[in-house]
């Protein structure tokens, strides 16, 4: 007789649910093949048979267990299950949904909502547009290579660009179907549209926001940097068309960062505070509806190079939902970018237990003044926030001002 | 106020009788003035009211030109009448190097206020030597003024500022706009030289176009409007100084350019203002500015032929069609 239990998949996987049985009891297997579909907070893993055999499920799929909690048996034999069934009926595990939630569970993370910019790298090749086109298209931010032209030979004139300034709203507006809504008479009713239970990886966002927020204390500052050195810097980067991302950069400023002000990589840990020699980023993206952070790992002695290689991974495997534990876990800094959305400044939330986090802003044009001259130029919004239990105003302040410097100057990156 | 018509020719002596009146400094001078009142009519009337003020000349166009230089130089103001635009090659040492030039050899210390008047254009069958639109020559020659007025109200605003004006001027005035009736009204106003007039307003393209042509365009645009093209027709009337602001706001307005004239598209004064316009004004083009001008041959004395070498309104309807892509 074998026990099938949780198997624990990372360092700091706690407990998981019970997704699916691939077979109902009394069905044999065989070895290897997957008996049990497992769902961590955001990743899902096939458990394989140990060993051939006929199977017996003790928990219901859909529950919760702690790592290493039985749910159910292998049984060598026909004579071995039918012992099995008799003391182990179906349902009788106590696991379960009863497991606390632990409060420890690094890779619970959540942050804060934010995705990874869209990818600005466009087609190669001239387009061909008027240079009023061009104009209006850089005034409204829009990208002629997602512009058809009408004009002589394809060209992007004016009317292209109205068209799409016309249209823009219903594109960005989701269409959602709604149920016809009726006035209600008389005294206000709230009634329930839609219930969502409040499980799986929204129920670690939950918890792990509301812990972030009730049991630290959060200071968030921004400031504005000119991103031209940074834009700069990205195209001295890109290779055969192919641009490093924003994000790579930012995760190599900011552990730069950290290793000169390293009391900002820190946690609280009961009466300590517990300064951590690595440093590991966490780079919020969105997937399947829900905030994930991947963690990449001692930015500091990599090249943004190979950052922007192990992000563009990250990505990867967050789309194909091949995220492992260890992919989340043991972060100590993180980065959420929300440019995308055109947002300036935010206050993110950190994950606890990291003890800052920085939020990115989108790059702008703005007018701004040099050698009393106002000038147009390109401007990134920062805003750090940070615990301020650990780290007072002045040295959050001070580790903020070395980003905007690094931002400006990226040289400064190897002082 | 009334509503008088009158032609570009009477609009013109009507012009210079009040200016003489007003200024006795003020002559006339060249070929079969007295005897004829000007070969298409323009000065009839004036030797009579004016005596001695209207001069006949030898047939030398240095000699006309020049007596109207030095006449200038003595604090006279001399209407110099080239006969045909045409015939001043004779003249151009006169013109191009003294008239032009004088106030700035001289430190600015000698004046040369004289109009050079230049009956120009073809469309009268008159031949290779007697239809040339010569105005980009002029323009390209700093020290001078260049007008080229179509309509009567211009003519006559135009001149009077032309005569005043302590510079040398040089006067288009195409032949076959001489018999063109407009408003012209009877109280003395003065059009200062560099500033051109929307003579149609649109939102679609602005046609710059001048002289003869903004009747041509106007006659364009009323086709286009059927088919709902709006066009504006922004009549220079000066070409130099130019009135960029005025070309500006209207480029500003339409983003599109069609530049019309009657001289030959090769080095016409169309490449000038197309050149300026992609200069300082790229982004608001939303089409290549295209210009429309004679084709690069002598203007033929056949009828068929000067009509088939000449701008016409289809050429110019084509043309808007092909900046708006329609």
């Amino acid at each position: 007789m074998i026990e099938i239990t949780i198997p624990k998949l990372g360092l700091t996987m706690e407990r998981a649910k019970l997704g699916r049985w691939e077979f109902s009891s009394g069905d044999a297997v065989k070895e290897g093949e997957t008996i049990l579909v497992i769902e961590t907070d955001k990743v899902s893993f096939d458990m394989p048979a140990p060993s051939d055999g006929i199977i017996h499920p003790i928990v219901p799929e859909g529950i919760t267990c702690a790592v290493e909690e039985i749910v159910g048996y292998l049984a060598k034999n026909r004579e071995e299950y039918e012992r099995i069934i008799e003391e182990h009926p179906f349902g009788e595990a106590e696991g379960t949904e009863k497991v606390e939630t632990s409060q420890a569970g690094a890779v619970s993370q959540a942050g804060q909502p934010a995705t990874m910019p869209p990818s600005s790298v466009g087609p190669k090749g001239r387009i061909k547009a008027s240079p009023l086109a061009r104009s209006m298209a850089a005034t409204n931010n829009l990208a002629l290579s997602a512009i058809a032209g009408s004009g002589p030979g394809g060209r992007v004139v004016r009317i292209d660009i109205l068209r799409v300034l016309e249209e823009a709203p219903a594109i960005a507006g989701e269409r959602v179907e709604r149920p016809p809504q009726e006035i209600s008479k008389g005294i206000a009713i709230k009634e329930i549209s839609e219930s969502i239970p409040i499980q799986g990886v929204r129920r670690v966002i939950l918890d792990n926001m509301h812990q972030s927020l009730s049991q630290s204390a959060q200071l968030s500052l921004h400031t504005e940097a000119c991103a031209e050195p940074l834009i700069a810097l990205r195209e001295r980067f890109s290779r055969d068309g192919e641009k490093v991302s924003f994000n790579a950069i930012l995760v190599k400023i900011s552990a730069m960062a950290l290793r000169l002000h390293p009391r900002i990589n820190a946690s609280v840990e009961g009466d300590n505070i517990r300064v951590w020699r690595q440093v590991h980023i966490g780079v919020a993206m969105e997937a399947n509806d829900a905030l994930i952070v991947p963690v990449v790992r001692n930015p500091d002695i990599k090249t943004i190079r190979e950052i922007d290689h192990e992000i563009l991974e990250l990505i990867q495997k967050t789309r194909e939902n091949k995220l492992s534990l260890d992919d989340l876990a043991n972060g100590t800094f993180t980065i959420s970018n929300l440019g995308f959305a055109d947002i300036d400044f935010f206050t993110p939330i950190i994950r606890p237990p990291e003890s800052a986090i920085l939020g990115v802003g989108r790059i702008i044009k703005k007018p701004s003044v040099r050698n009393d001259h106002v000038i147009p130029e390109a401007r990134i919004g920062l805003s750090l926030t940070f615990d301020h239990r650990i780290i007072d105003g002045a040295p959050g302040a001070r580790f903020l001002k070395t980003i905007k410097e690094m931002v400006e100057d990226p040289l400064l990156m190897i002082s | 106020m009334s509503n008088r018509e009158i032609s570009c020719s009477t609009a013109l002596r009507e012009a210079l009788e009040e200016e003489m009146e007003r200024d006795d400094t003020i002559f006339i001078i060249g070929e079969d003035l007295v005897a004829h009142g000007g070969i298409f009519g323009q000065f009839e009337g004036l030797p009579e009211r004016f005596p001695g003020r209207v001069i006949d000349s030898p047939i030398s166009e240095t000699c006309i030109v020049g007596s109207g230089v030095g006449a200038a130089l003595t604090g006279m103001r001399p209407i110099v009448d080239m006969h045909f635009a045409d015939f001043v090659t004779t003249g151009m040492d006169e013109i191009a190097n003294q008239m032009a030039k004088i106030r700035y050899m001289f430190g600015g210390q000698a004046k040369v206020p004289m109009v050079l008047w230049a009956p120009d254009g073809g469309g009268l069958s008159a031949a290779a030597q007697h239809s040339q639109s010569l105005e980009s020559w002029f323009v390209h020659i700093p020290g001078l003024k260049v007008v080229a007025p179509s309509e009567p109200s211009d003519v006559k605003g135009l001149i009077k500022a032309a005569i005043r004006d302590d510079d040398p001027v040089i006067f288009f005035q195409h032949k076959r706009l001489f018999a063109q009736t407009g408003h012209v009204p009877e109280d003395e106003y003065i059009i200062p030289i560099g500033s051109a007039a929307v003579k149609r307003p649109g939102k679609d393209i602005t046609i710059l176009t001048y002289s003869r042509m903004t009747y041509l365009c106007l006659e364009a645009a009323e086709q286009l409007a059927k088919e709902e093209i709006d066009v504006e027709i922004v009549d220079l009337r000066t070409l130099k100084p130019l009135d960029f602001a005025l070309i500006a706001e209207s480029v500003k307005k339409t983003y599109n350019v069609l530049i019309v004239h009657e001289a030959c598209l090769t080095g016409g004064f169309g490449g000038e203002i197309a050149a300026r316009i992609g200069e300082e004004l790229f982004d608001y083009l939303d089409a290549p500015v295209m210009r429309i001008g004679a084709k690069d041959v002598p203007i033929p004395f056949s009828p068929v032929m000067e009509d088939f070498v000449l701008p016409k309104v289809s050429d110019v309807v084509e043309g808007v069609k092909k900046v708006l892509n329609r």
